[in-house]
């Protein structure tokens, strides 16, 4: 206890601390003598790339991983042969990334799922609902408590996961990048949250890999790699560029590429004219990707970024509207006959849309190139073609494992995503549609991803981009378009690029103000 | 420290090569080599040469049926009616078989080809029904499949009034149902090629690899440019036709076309198909680890008919060994997983830091 005691002088007491904590799976140590603490009233971040150890550090703290050495304790007393039921009646709660709720159940049933409120032998509806709307209500989450669960987006889905976690006894609350699919508004609503849980008295301890998040929410960072406490650093004495440089164990070059430009006067490799879904997500929406630029699209979730991209590929039925994609107009798009175009996409959510998780990464990387004649001539495979060519691809992204035959489900997120992209590199293209390129892969392979999307353009060849990242908005585009509502609510170009415009005409700042705010300033 | 230590003890060493055999193939080869055991045990008749021609004549037909079924699981789907599949066919084809033969005594040939383009033509028709229900009318493979099953066996019986169709060409009872050349089957001889014609199409060909695919993962190969529906009828046109020729070749081999013919076959292409490494999530499955699966109902049924166990006793053996794959099925899937979870923590590990 000494050691903890140690650096606590100016803060609360911890409720939950682990002294050298060290997880091992089948003599990989996951987790080597790491020790951390999270105390009253504060925010701890924890950083740190895919594989470092975060997740088994959550694991170990909600009693569901075992420790093979080291001692937690939970509000000084010390604990072994944790589970996650009895580390809740202590007061350690967590929203993990998979969440525990009954989809065909209401949220208020899932709210007090196993210790509903009884009268007699019947259950208590309505008292769980009362008390189910309460607990919404004192968070400003406005969320029915009658509805399934099944029908709420996964941000609302997750704002019940840390509203069922705060029913609970109060003390430590631990969120596992829940910013990870998210977007702009929602994000804003949980970071309230957080700090006003914060101000009552919780000890939050936040995982993510954002570095802006950080400096937002975070008291205190711990930097964790490869299984090791790299550093513990108060978030006002720290840098950025420190922080990357402990993540990754050596500095890093600026994360973003320079810009590029439109080659200039170019016809555009895709026009979109006045596009509207059946569903109406997208209403009127026209725009235009010139050779050799990165266009960006922004918004708040539900403005319909993500479905601007996924109309260009023939993903969301059409009611009005056409896409030209070099001059050849496509009224009713289907993905073959996108991809015979020469537009390829690449969807946001890589386990749904984008991978064949149990075949290899040979098959997943092939998979379309495969209709081609020099890969399958009458049909048949020509494995060794097909072997010398995804073998290529995956060495220029350097996807690890380097063994090609293994499944893709064995692979970090960040080489999903880059087998994902290298899919996409098969062939030339024209146009490369991104929906959300970078969502839950690491700080390297971010960097990857950004380096190759650059040589994409750098080639002549025109990137569209939907991404609720807004520093990977602002940083990497060319123009951004930014949507509100399902329309396109203005088009931003070279300066006008910064996240507070961006920020404000996604909630709906109308362009024909523009000139006068910026006569105001 | 303690990686070094365990890697270096033989007891560790052993149970993890087991594990690496039951990740690879499932648990197929352990449990052959127990039924093996015990019948060789039971009856030293067994492992006769008899016995073996016997269990080779039965087993072409629940290959053929297998093969079909493994195919349609590996895209993702399966077929609950491959029983009456096979019942359709039998009737189908011994009925036509008969016309010609009646109406040409001489022309035994003629018949039985007549017979044999019914029986393709039942499946290609059986195929594309159930086909078109699952990937263009988009319903559930289970309720289409049932359905139909129940369907095609009203059909049946219609057809046949519920009565056997004699009649058939002696060449055909006797050439087909139970001739052989070289030592193998005839019917084995026909399903040869088929047998290779499949492996061609699911190892080597494009097809393959699309319907691989769709099976793990139907959205993506969707995104990937994949006619996914196009992909997924053939499928099931491919099991029916393989199917229709197994109840033809089984049609000989009963001597008639029987109304209630090769019920038993569609739980039994299943379980063969699943024991032998095919998932019922979809996206595995081979030709080898199926034609294993065939081997182990095969040994199970005739093992037990030795040890004077009716068929009663396999209908139950047969539904346990079935839930029995199908948890062994997941179990390997975790054991995949925790071998690549360790490959991938020790890809990352810290040595290469500099």
């Amino acid at each position: 206890m000494d050691a903890v005691a140690g650096h606590l002088d100016e803060r609360g007491a911890p409720i939950i601390s682990l002294v050298e904590i060290t997880k091992r799976f089948e003599g990989v140590v996951a987790l080597d003598g790491v020790s951390l603490d999270v105390a009253a009233g504060e925010v701890v971040v924890v950083l740190g790339e895919n594989g470092a150890g975060k997740s088994t550090l959550v694991n170990v703290m909600i009693g569901a991983l075992q420790p093979n050495e080291g001692t937690i304790y939970v509000r000084g007393q010390r604990v072994s042969h944790q589970d996650p039921a009895a580390a809740r009646r202590q007061g350690v709660n967590a929203v993990l990334q998979d969440f525990s709720l009954a989809p065909s159940l209401s949220v208020a049933d899932n709210l007090f799922l196993g210790r509903e409120p009884m009268r007699l032998f019947i259950r208590d509806r309505a008292r769980a609902r009362r008390d189910g709307r309460e607990a919404m209500q004192m968070l400003g989450v406005n969320i029915d408590v009658d509805t399934p669960v099944l029908f709420l987006s996964r941000a609302e889905q997750q704002m019940v996961e840390i509203v069922k976690a705060l029913c609970g006894r109060p003390g430590a609350l631990i969120l596992d990048e829940p910013t990870a699919t998210l977007t702009g508004e929602e994000t804003r609503r949980l970071f309230e949250i957080v700090t006003r849980l914060k101000s009552e008295g919780w000890g939050v301890l936040y995982i993510t890999h954002r570095m802006e998040e950080v400096q937002r929410l975070g008291d205190r960072v711990v930097v964790l790699r490869d299984g090791r406490h790299i550093s513990t650093y108060r978030v006002a004495n720290v840098s950025e560029a420190r922080l990357i440089q402990d993540m990754v164990g050596r500095p890093l070059s600026a994360l973003y590429p320079a810009k590029v430009s439109a080659t200039t006067n170019a016809p555009p490799v895709l026009r979109v004219d006045n596009l509207t879904s059946k569903d109406r997500k997208i209403r009127g929406v026209s725009l235009e990707v010139r050779p050799g630029e990165i266009v960006g699209i922004a918004g708040l979730v539900r403005s319909g970024c993500s479905e601007v991209a996924r109309a260009c590929f023939g993903l969301i039925e059409l009611d009005q509207g056409f896409i030209e994609i070099a001059g050849r107009r496509v009224e009713k798009p289907d993905p073959r006959k996108m991809l015979h175009l020469g537009l390829v996409y690449l969807p946001q959510d890589r386990r749904g849309e984008a991978l064949a998780l149990s075949r290899t990464i040979e098959e997943n990387v092939s998979l379309e190139a495969l209709g081609e004649r020099r890969y399958s001539p009458f049909g048949l495979v020509n494995h060794a073609a097909v072997h010398e060519a995804v073998g290529a691809i995956t060495e220029r992204l350097d996807v690890r494992p380097r063994n090609i035959h293994q499944p893709v489900v064995s692979l970090s997120g960040g080489n999903q995503q880059k087998v994902v992209l290298g899919r996409a590199l098969t062939r030339p293209r024209s146009v490369y549609v991104f929906d959300e390129p970078t969502a839950g892969v690491d700080v390297g392979a971010r960097q990857a991803i950004y380096h190759h999307m650059h040589e994409i353009c750098k080639a002549g060849a025109g990137i569209l981009f939907s991404s609720s990242d807004l520093e990977e908005i602002v940083h990497l585009s060319s123009r951004v378009y930014v949507m509100h509502e399902g329309r396109i609510q203005t088009e931003l170009h070279g300066d006008e690029i910064n996240e507070e415009a961006v920020v404000s005409y996604s909630f709906g700042r109308d362009s024909a103000n523009r000139g006068m705010l910026r006569a105001s300033n | 420290m303690q990686a070094t230590d365990s890697r270096n003890n033989p007891v560790v060493q052993l149970g993890d090569g087991l594990r690496n055999i039951f990740a690879k193939t499932g648990a197929l080869p352990f449990l052959l080599v127990i039924l093996v055991v015990v019948f060789q045990l039971a009856n030293s008749r067994f492992l006769g040469r008899q016995n073996m021609v016997d269990m080779l004549h039965e087993g072409v037909f629940l290959a053929l049926a297998s093969l079909g079924q493994m195919f349609i699981l590996v895209s993702g789907g399966f077929d609950l009616s491959i029983g009456s599949n096979i019942a359709l066919t039998s009737i189908s084809s011994a009925s036509v078989m008969a016309a010609v033969y009646g109406a040409h005594p001489g022309a035994a040939g003629l018949a039985i080809a007549a017979g044999a383009a019914t029986a393709v033509v039942v499946g290609l028709v059986v195929g594309l029904v159930n086909g078109v229900g699952v990937a263009v009318l988009g319903v559930n493979p289970f309720i289409v499949t049932l359905a139909t099953a129940s369907a095609f066996q009203g059909i049946t019986l219609l057809i046949s009034q519920g009565q056997e169709v004699g009649g058939l060409p002696n060449a055909f009872i006797m050439g087909v149902g139970s001739g052989s050349w070289l030592g193998l089957p005839i019917a084995g001889w026909v399903t040869l090629p088929l047998v290779l014609g499949l492996y061609v199409l699911l190892a080597w060909s494009r097809y393959g690899r699309y319907i691989f695919a769709i099976g793990s993962n139907a959205a993506a190969a969707r995104v990937a440019g994949v006619r996914v529906g196009l992909q997924v009828l053939a499928t099931y046109v491919i099991c029916a036709v393989a199917t229709a020729i197994a109840g033809f070749l089984l049609t000989a081999r009963v001597s008639a076309g029987e109304p209630l013919l090769g019920a038993e076959y569609t739980l039994q292409s299943i379980t063969a198909a699943v024991i032998g490494g095919a998932s019922l999530r979809g996206g595995q499955g081979s030709i080898g680890g199926t034609l294993l699966g065939v081997v182990f109902v095969i040994f199970l049924a005739d093992g037990m008919d030795l040890m004077r166990l009716g068929s009663n006793h396999e209908m139950i053996a047969l539904g346990l060994a079935l839930i029995f794959a199908v948890v062994a099925d997941r179990q390997r899937a975790k054991a995949v997983a925790a071998g690549y979870q360790k490959r991938l923590i020790s890809q990352s590990d810290p040595a290469t830091e500099g």
